[in-house]
């Protein structure tokens, strides 16, 4: 304890501010331009969103969409990469103007950082074969029914289960195994992502698979400060007319080989 | 150290820890009644049969012995339902442990057998017993004497090893602290937890069997 008070906490309040100073960064579009460069952060270890790609430079759907927004305002993208963590802090110390990198809108983020309504987003979903009629969650009684344990999807799940007595549970260790029952006919319905090989292969009875409805929706938006409304408006306009030109939807095909996930906006 | 142990979460989960219990013992004492007789058939068959029965038996011994009972618990319950049986998470959990069981049984029997002396045999048939009285009423009472230990600690590794059948997603022990540990976070109190009940199922066990020793192999006085 007293290492870390002494050598530690000083070397990491260095570091802070070291890097306030220099870093205080643009809060509206015109600032922005006028600074003539656009700083994002990004996390480069979550395919398909953000990755490094052969040349080691980013790409996926977050860096794209971020480069998207840099020609929106006629500057270069200087990338930050950040950890999931990391992301408010950025923001908070000044790091960069904005956040693009699956950062999932939740009212406890909120209390620190502004929110764009969404740009795309990742529903945890039932799968199921196409043949079998499930609409919603009082379909599965009488079905067998896997997850992987402690995913988001068994969290919801076991509620489920409490809920609607009569669903044959089973958790598995990790999502191939979960697959696995699938495939081979173990489970009949199996909670997921709304993306992933498994609906790229057939069912024990040769049926695809599909999905029947969502558990819980995830929705990306774009983090910025708080108090700037200007830019905030602006990346929301920006993203209304890529929502509905096809841009986003575009962005979601491309990386993620499915269709954007309804967004609606707040 | 600044960490707070709190034991509360933990047995607030207790009907699915004693669910959780009981599935261990219940997948282990089922596995041993079946397994033990097919083991005794086998092991007899290896030690007095004709050359091909013996090598098909000691076939399937290497095969079982020498392979992870985790992908022989994986090829039951998945690969199986390829060739159309479709079993339960116990029942294949049950399978695999008696094909497990009876190879390593197998072996243990088999030394037992061997190690009563051959002489006893010879004389036995001298007197014109014919095999299978042979076995009962000279072979049997002493190998099994020889191999009670052996078999003993085979049980408690079966009962130890059943923790593997979660992968499966049946809900014995293993899975059952994995659950909590998911809900509460309370992972160092839930795998102390469970680690002082698969530590007294081992000893209990221990303690029942051998006191079952003492009781059938008591030397005459």
């Amino acid at each position: 304890m007293k290492l870390l008070r002494r050598t530690l906490l000083p070397m990491a309040l260095a570091v802070l501010f070291a890097t306030v100073p220099l870093a205080a960064r643009a809060q509206t579009p015109d600032e922005i331009i006028k600074a003539g460069k656009v700083v994002i952060a990004i996390d480069t270890t979550v395919p398909p969103y953000g990755t490094l790609d052969t040349n080691m430079q980013p790409s996926g759907l977050d860096v794209e969409l971020s480069q998207l927004i840099g020609k929106s305002l006629g500057v270069p993208v200087e990338f930050v990469t950040v950890t999931s963590p990391g992301r408010i802090p950025a923001l908070l110390t000044k790091r960069v103007d904005m956040v693009v990198s699956i950062f999932s809108i939740t009212a406890e983020r909120a209390l620190q950082v502004d929110f764009t309504n969404p740009y795309g987003g990742q529903a945890t979903v039932l799968i199921a074969p196409k043949g079998k009629v499930i609409k919603g969650p009082k379909d599965l009684v009488g079905l067998k029914v896997g997850a992987t344990r402690g995913a988001i999807e068994d969290i919801v799940l076991t509620q489920i289960v409490k809920d609607y007595p009569g669903i044959n549970y089973l958790r598995f260790d990790d999502g191939p195994s979960c697959a696995q029952a699938m495939l081979s006919g173990q489970i009949e319905a199996m909670g997921g992502g709304d993306y992933g090989d498994i609906y790229l292969r057939k069912s024990a009875g040769g049926e695809e698979f599909e999905q029947k409805f969502v558990l819980r929706p995830n929705y990306f938006g774009i983090g910025i400060r708080k108090g700037n409304p200007a830019l905030l408006h602006w990346l929301n306009t920006l993203l209304f007319t890529m929502k509905s030109d096809g841009t986003l939807n575009r962005l979601s095909m491309t990386y993620r080989k499915a269709p954007v996930i309804d967004l609606p906006s707040f | 150290m600044d960490y707070v142990f709190q034991f509360g979460p933990v047995f607030a989960f207790w009907p699915e820890l004693l669910r959780g219990t009981a599935l261990t013992i219940a997948l282990t004492l089922v596995a041993t009644a079946i397994g033990l007789p097919i083991a005794a058939v086998l092991a007899a068959l290896r030690s007095f049969s004709s050359t091909p029965v013996r090598a098909a038996v000691s076939a399937y011994v290497e095969l079982i012995r020498n392979t992870p009972f985790l992908i022989q618990l994986y090829f039951v319950f998945f690969a199986l339902p390829g060739l159309g049986l479709r079993l339960t998470a116990n029942e294949a959990a049950i399978t695999a442990m008696v094909v497990n069981l009876v190879a390593y049984a197998v072996d243990i029997l088999r030394a037992g057998l061997q190690a009563v002396p051959r002489g006893q045999i010879e004389a036995a048939r001298a007197l014109g017993l014919r095999p299978l009285r042979i076995i009962r009423h000279v072979i049997l009472g002493q190998a099994l004497r020889i191999v009670y230990p052996a078999l003993a600690s085979q049980f408690i590794l079966q009962l130890l090893g059943s923790s593997l059948v979660s992968a499966i997603a049946a809900e014995e022990l293993t899975a059952v602290a994995n659950n909590i540990m998911i809900q509460t976070f309370r992972n160092f109190e839930v795998f102390g937890v469970v680690t002082v009940i698969y530590l007294a199922l081992s000893l209990g066990f221990r303690a029942l069997l051998d006191g079952g020793y003492r009781l059938a192999f008591r030397e005459p006085t």
